[in-house]
C-alpha cells in the first residue's frame, strides 16, 4: 500500500513532512518582525501546489536531505550546515523562497504592496538631470571612422 | 487548417517572425509582393505576461525563463549549450527576442563599422555607420526609442521620447561615475515613455525581461507587425523550417516545414530570407544538405555556424546603506562608454558598454543572498535579508567579443526537437581578449560602485546565463571565399537567399545588437527592392 497523499498525488508523508521541516529551517519564524516562518500553513500550502511544476527536482531535494538524518534525532543545526548551499538543495531553496516572499504578511513587512505589479505600476522619481552638464562640458569621447 | 492554406509560390518567405524579420516584412510589403513569414511559436498575449500575477518572480523561471531548455514551450526547440560557459537566452514566438529583451537600444558606433582599419583585429564591415544612418532613424521611427539627444559617446542622433527615469538607484550610479570623472547618460530605450503610436508609456513595472504587460516596450509583435498584416503579409504561427529546398538551376526554390498539427508541408517561394538569429539560422543552413550544397546550404565557404559571437557579460553589483529603487523601474537607466574606444593603455583591444541595473524583485533578492552566502538560512535570515532589500544597484559590462573560427555553432549528433530536426550546439570559449576586458570592466565598475557608496560588491563574471547576442555565424562581406552574404545581405551562393539577423555581424561591437540588426533588416529590404528588376543577377 503505497503512503503518498492521495489528495494530490505529490510526495510520500515523509516527504512532506521533510519538506515543511526545511522550510522552517531554511525561514523560521521571527518574533523581531513578527513573521511566520516558511512552515506557516498558508505558505506551506503554496509550496507544496507550487512544487507540482517542478516535482521531480524538489523531491530530488528532499529524498537528499532526508539522506542527512533529517528528522531522525541529529540536531536541526548539524543537518543544516551541512545542507546550506549545497547544490542539491538549490531548486528546493528557491521554491522556498519564491513563496515566502510573495505572502502578503511578508510583502507588507517588507512595505511592499501585496499585489501584482501591472496593472498599477510603480513610481520612481526623474532623478537629477542637471548632473549631465558636467559630462557634456568634458565633449565628444566617440572615434571618428 | 492546412487545408486553408495557399500553397501555390509566394515572392519572397521569411523565416522567423522576430526582430529582423517583422522589419523585413513590414518593409517589404508596399511592393505589393506576396509574402509570406513562417514562425516556430505563436502569439504571446500581453494580459499572460508574467507582471500580471503575484507569482512574477516565479514564472520569470519557468515558462517565461530566457532560457529554452528551461523553458520548453512548443515554439522552443533545445539547444546544447554544455559546450559554452555562456548559455543560450532567447524567446521563439512573434516578435522573438524583443518580447524578453530590456529594451537597451543603442546604436553602434562609426568606429564599429573599422575595427581591422582602426585597431588591427577582425575584418571591417564592408558598410558603415553613414549607410546605416538612415536606416536608423526610420528604424527608430516605427519603434520608438526614449532617451535624450547630445551624448558625447555618439554622433548627433535625434530623441523621439524623453528619457526613462534616472530613480534613485540610477543618481545613485551616477554619482558615482560622476567622482570618477566618466561618462554617462540616459540609455536609449525601445521604452516608451509616453503614448506613442497606440501603445501607452511605461508604468515602471520593474520587469521588461519577462514581456511587458503594459505594452510600453517595443516587441516588434506590437510594432512592425500590426502594420505589416495590415499591408498585407500572412504570418503563419507555428510552422518550423525543415529545411531550405534548393532546385536544379541552383536556387533556393521554397522550404519544407512542419505545421500546427505536426505534418510536413512545402512552400514554393521565389525568394527566401532568412531572419532567425545567430543560432537559428545556421541550424537551418546546416539541415539543408543537398547534392549541390553537401555542406549546408549557402556554405561554400565553410563559414555557416562559425565566428559565433556572443557577448561576455560582467555583472557587478553594489550593496547601499540606503534603500534605492528595488524592484521599481524598467531595467534601463543609465549607461557609461567611458571604456568603449580602443585604448593603447590596456590589454585588451574594442571595449564595452556599462549599462546600470536599479535593483531586483523580493524573490531574486533572497536568491542572491542566499547563493552568495549573505542571506544564511535559519535566524539570521530576517535580519540578513532586510541589508539587502532595494539595497542592490550596479551594473552590467557588455563587452565586444570579436570572431573565432573555434566558436561555432554546429548540429547536435544527438539532440532532436519535437519534429526530429536535428538541434543546434553551441561549442564557445571566451578569448584572452575578452577575458582581460570582463577584468577590467570589473575592477573600474568596483571602483565605480565604491565612490557611489557601495559597502559590498557582489560580482559574477562572466554572467554565465547571459546569451542573450547571437551573432557572427553566417557573416556578410564582399569576398565570398571569407564570407556567407554579401555586403546587401545576399547569399554569395544561391542568389534569391537573404539572412537579415544577428548573424551576418562581421564583429560584434559593445552594445546590445537589436537596433543594429532591425537597421540592417531595413537596410537589406531595401536594397532588395532597388533591385528588384535584377535581383539575382
Amino acid at each position: 500500500m503505497s503512503n503518498t497523499i492521495a489528495t494530490d498525488s505529490l510526495f510520500s508523508i515523509e516527504q512532506r513532512d521533510a519538506l515543511r521541516l526545511l522550510a522552517r529551517m531554511i525561514i523560521p519564524s521571527t518574533a523581531a518582525y513578527n513573521l511566520p516562518g516558511a512552515d506557516d500553513d498558508l505558505i506551506f500550502a503554496d509550496i507544496l501546489e507550487s512544487a507540482k511544476a517542478n516535482e521531480a527536482q524538489i523531491a530530488e531535494s528532499i529524498d537528499f536531505a532526508m539522506s542527512h538524518d533529517l528528522g531522525s534525532g541529529v540536531s536541526i543545526e548539524q543537518v543544516a550546515s551541512e545542507l546550506e548551499g549545497h547544490p542539491a538543495m538549490a531548486a528546493l531553496v528557491s521554491l522556498v523562497m519564491q513563496c515566502y516572499y510573495r505572502d502578503d504578511r511578508i510583502m507588507v513587512s517588507l512595505e511592499v504592496e501585496p499585489r501584482a505589479p501591472f496593472p498599477q505600476g510603480f513610481d520612481v522619481p526623474q532623478g537629477d538631470w542637471s548632473m549631465l552638464d558636467a559630462v557634456q562640458k568634458r565633449g565628444k569621447i566617440w572615434r571618428d571612422a | 487548417m492546412s487545408s486553408d492554406i495557399d500553397f501555390s509560390p509566394v515572392d519572397v518567405l521569411i523565416i522567423g517572425a522576430g526582430a529582423s524579420g517583422a522589419t523585413a516584412a513590414w518593409n517589404l510589403a508596399e511592393t505589393k509582393m506576396r509574402i509570406v513569414c513562417l514562425e516556430q511559436g505563436g502569439w504571446t498575449n500581453p494580459a499572460d505576461y508574467p507582471t500580471t500575477g503575484r507569482d512574477w518572480e516565479s514564472r520569470a523561471q519557468s515558462d517565461f525563463s530566457i532560457n529554452p531548455n528551461r523553458r520548453q514551450q512548443p515554439g522552443d526547440y533545445p539547444v546544447n549549450d554544455d559546450d559554452s560557459p555562456i548559455k543560450i537566452a532567447n524567446f521563439n514566438g512573434v516578435g522573438g527576442g524583443t518580447v524578453l529583451y530590456a529594451g537597451h537600444y543603442p546604436r553602434f558606433h562609426p568606429s564599429d563599422f573599422k575595427v581591422k582599419s582602426l585597431d588591427g583585429v577582425a575584418d571591417d564591415w564592408p558598410l558603415d555607420y553613414g549607410d546605416l544612418e538612415p536606416f536608423y532613424a526610420e528604424n527608430d521611427r516605427i519603434t520608438g526609442v526614449s532617451g535624450l539627444a547630445g551624448d558625447p559617446a555618439y554622433p548627433a542622433k535625434q530623441s523621439l521620447m524623453p528619457p526613462l527615469p534616472m530613480g534613485k538607484s540610477g543618481q545613485k550610479l551616477a554619482e558615482g561615475f560622476d567622482q570618477l570623472g566618466w561618462h554617462w547618460w540616459p540609455s536609449d530605450s525601445a521604452i516608451a515613455t509616453q503614448p506613442y503610436n497606440g501603445r501607452d508609456q511605461c508604468i515602471n513595472l520593474g520587469a521588461c525581461i519577462y514581456g511587458c504587460a503594459q505594452g510600453a516596450k517595443a516587441s516588434t509583435d506590437i510594432t512592425y507587425w500590426p502594420e505589416a498584416i495590415r499591408a498585407g503579409v500572412e504570418l503563419r504561427t507555428w510552422c518550423r523550417v525543415k529545411e531550405i529546398n534548393i532546385g536544379d538551376d541552383g536556387l533556393a526554390c521554397g522550404v519544407t516545414y512542419f505545421d500546427e498539427d505536426g505534418v510536413e508541408q512545402f512552400q514554393p517561394a521565389h525568394v527566401v530570407v532568412m531572419a532567425c538569429n545567430g543560432v537559428g539560422t545556421p541550424r537551418i543552413l546546416l539541415n539543408s544538405v543537398s547534392e549541390q550544397f553537401p555542406d549546408g546550404l549557402a556554405n561554400r565557404s565553410g563559414l555557416v555556424g562559425k565566428n559565433l559571437m556572443l557577448h561576455p557579460y560582467a555583472s557587478i553589483q553594489g550593496v547601499f546603506d540606503e534603500p534605492l529603487d528595488g524592484y521599481r523601474g524598467p531595467h534601463d537607466s543609465i549607461w557609461s562608454q567611458e571604456f568603449y574606444e580602443t585604448s593603447e593603455q590596456r590589454d585588451f583591444v574594442r571595449g564595452f558598454t556599462y549599462e546600470t541595473t536599479r535593483g531586483r524583485g523580493l524573490v531574486a533578492t533572497a536568491l542572491t543572498g542566499v547563493h552568495t552566502g549573505r542571506i544564511p538560512w535559519g535566524s539570521g535570515h530576517h535580519e540578513a535579508y532586510r541589508k539587502l532589500h532595494n539595497r542592490i544597484a550596479g551594473m552590467v559590462a557588455i563587452c565586444e567579443d570579436l570572431p573565432e573560427e573555434h566558436n561555432t555553432v554546429t548540429l547536435d549528433p544527438w539532440i532532436k526537437d519535437a519534429h526530429g530536426i536535428p538541434a543546434p550546439k553551441m561549442s564557445y570559449k571566451i578569448s584572452t581578449n575578452s577575458q582581460n576586458m570582463l577584468d577590467f570592466a570589473v575592477a573600474r565598475a568596483s571602483e565605480t560602485l565604491r565612490a557611489a557608496g557601495a559597502t559590498d560588491l557582489i560580482i559574477e563574471s562572466p554572467l554565465t546565463s547571459g546569451g542573450w547576442h547571437l551573432m557572427g555565424t553566417a557573416r556578410m562581406g564582399k569576398d565570398s571565399k571569407n564570407s556567407v552574404v554579401n555586403e546587401w545581405g545576399r547569399s554569395h551562393d544561391v542568389k534569391n537567399l537573404f539572412i537579415v539577423d544577428g548573424s551576418i555581424f562581421v564583429t560584434s561591437a559593445g552594445v546590445n545588437p537589436t537596433r543594429t540588426i532591425q537597421t540592417l533588416a531595413l537596410y537589406i529590404t531595401d536594397q532588395i527592392k532597388k533591385r528588384l528588376a535584377h535581383l539575382f543577377d
